[in-house]
């Protein structure tokens, strides 16, 4: 069970309860079935809340989460403290991966539900149909790295068959492509060639300021891995929603 | 509230179930008060559905929540898994199926085992999530932990003031004194009356020199029926 900041905000004790629920349902039936290796998509959302930067894989459970979305955050790192119990237990192999802010086609792009790049995009793309401004929730100050869904699969498929460790790994690009949201609202008004007003609502929530996160252990592994330009990858996700926008998840 | 309180204790016929059911025995119950006193024989607790059974027969207004699966240092050791597993279903149960049939207060069963290891000490409760807990018993310890995960959300989403209580090593009648899988207390009574019984050596376990607060379990019997009438707080409190 997944959702945007203000999503969290309302519901802590269903995504707790969900996820956690799912995640056991998961790896125990895996366990029971002799499953080899199930690999899991934690976030880097669910790291501490005070902590120094950047994140890496070891500091996940060094203090609490923030507070906009803890029910999540401990569910998903529930995940770990479960594959370390059960390698521990029964010597599986069971990891996980982390990434960061993820988006791309087939994404959830319900407005008050989504997160922040569905979001953008499918207000730009409504601004503009309706020659409206584009109103964006938050200062634009908020700090991310943003991983296209493409990117994250291949990245998947290589933990799946080579990654070893019960201890997860970050997939994200470096802190070096950090952006701010604004950043990101300039990208999607380009991707749609938005020509009209952008107003930030600074009554709206920004979530945490930031999470910035290391891939300095992804990068031992895949030194040459090549991450999609993030502009061409907004536009590819822009262009996808255009041509999708009937059926797309809203 | 109005009306007559009626209260389910789960975990009833362990350490610190025996102990509240004596205190209320010798007096400390109140005029009209109901207390029912649970064993795993009355219900499997990581059912959901046995759970509601045993709610919906006895229709409790406020619950202690003592039920779980325990054991010491080794036992952890051995199980992280399963201490994690049965005890995350046991305490979603309760805490789930309290909230459906409309309990007015829960009081769950923390300890200080489930405390970050890496800390300045004395530890207090505000700390509780600083950090990760001891390797040895981390599945028990985040058990434990997400009660007050639930217990804030569910505060959050439905007002519910259902709370915990947070134990040192705990100590008393009605123990586990298995010595394979018991906590030290029971552990070096049982071991030493076997001594001198066999007339053996006291073999411990351990070179004796940790630090630990014991309390008496009738004493935290008497601090628990205090936590249920009168602390209003969600954040949990340390008894000791």
């Amino acid at each position: 069970m997944v959702g945007g900041l203000y999503k969290n905000m309302r519901q802590n004790l269903d995504f707790w309860r969900d996820n956690v629920h799912i995640n056991d349902n998961v790896l125990y039936m895996s366990q029971e079935f002799g499953v080899v290796k199930v690999v899991s998509c934690l976030s880097t959302c669910v790291f501490p809340d005070k902590t120094t930067y950047p994140i890496d894989e070891t500091m996940m459970h060094n203090g609490a989460p923030h507070e906009s979305n803890y029910g999540y955050a401990y569910a998903k790192r529930m995940i770990d403290v479960h594959n370390r119990a059960c390698f521990q237990q029964y010597g599986l192999r069971y990891t996980a991966v982390i990434p960061t802010n993820i988006f791309g086609p087939h994404d959830n792009f319900n407005i008050e539900d989504c997160h922040v790049m569905p979001g953008l995009v499918h207000k730009t793309y409504l601004a503009k149909k309706e020659g409206k401004p584009l109103q964006v929730w938050g200062s634009g100050r908020a700090l991310r790295q943003f991983i296209y869904s493409v990117d994250l699969a291949r990245l998947f498929v290589w933990v799946l068959r080579e990654y070893d460790e019960v201890e997860p790994i970050i997939g994200s690009v470096g802190e070096e492509d950090e952006l701010t949201i604004k950043d990101a609202v300039d990208a999607v008004v380009e991707g749609f060639g938005f020509k009209g007003e952008v107003i930030y609502d600074t009554s709206k929530s920004d979530g945490q300021i930031k999470k910035t996160a290391s891939n300095a252990k992804l990068r031992k592994y895949l030194p040459d891995f090549k991450f999609t330009p993030f502009i061409a990858a907004v536009k590819e996700t822009c262009d996808w929603l255009a041509a999708n926008y009937d059926i797309v998840r809203k | 509230m109005d009306g007559p309180m009626r209260v389910l204790v789960t975990g009833g016929s362990g350490l610190v179930g025996r102990a509240i059911e004596r205190v209320v025995k010798e007096g400390e119950a109140r005029e009209g008060e109901e207390w029912i006193f649970l064993s795993s024989k009355d219900a499997n607790l990581m059912s959901p559905e046995e759970t509601r059974s045993v709610f919906q027969k006895h229709r409790p207004t406020h619950v202690i929540h003592l039920a779980a699966m325990v054991g010491g240092l080794y036992k952890n050791m051995r199980q992280n898994l399963d201490f994690w597993r049965n005890n995350v279903f046991v305490n979603d149960n309760v805490l789930q199926t309290a909230h459906e049939f409309g309990v007015v207060k829960v009081v769950s069963c923390l300890s200080t085992c489930i405390f970050p290891d890496k800390t300045t000490y004395p530890i207090d409760e505000t700390m509780i999530h600083n950090g990760p807990p001891h390797e040895s018993n981390f599945g028990y310890a985040y058990a434990k932990r997400m009660i007050d995960v639930h217990n804030r959300s569910c505060f959050e989403k439905y007002g519910r003031r259902y709370t915990a209580v947070i134990p040192t090593n705990v100590f008393g009648p009605h123990d586990n004194f298995n010595i394979e899988d018991g906590h030290v207390l029971p552990g070096l009574i049982h071991k030493t009356y076997l001594a001198k019984k066999e007339g053996k050596p006291l073999q411990v376990w351990g070179s004796g020199r940790p630090l630990r607060q014991f309390i008496y379990s009738l004493d935290l019997a008497r601090l628990f029926l205090w936590v249920l009438r009168d602390y209003d707080e969600v954040e949990p409190i340390i008894l000791s």
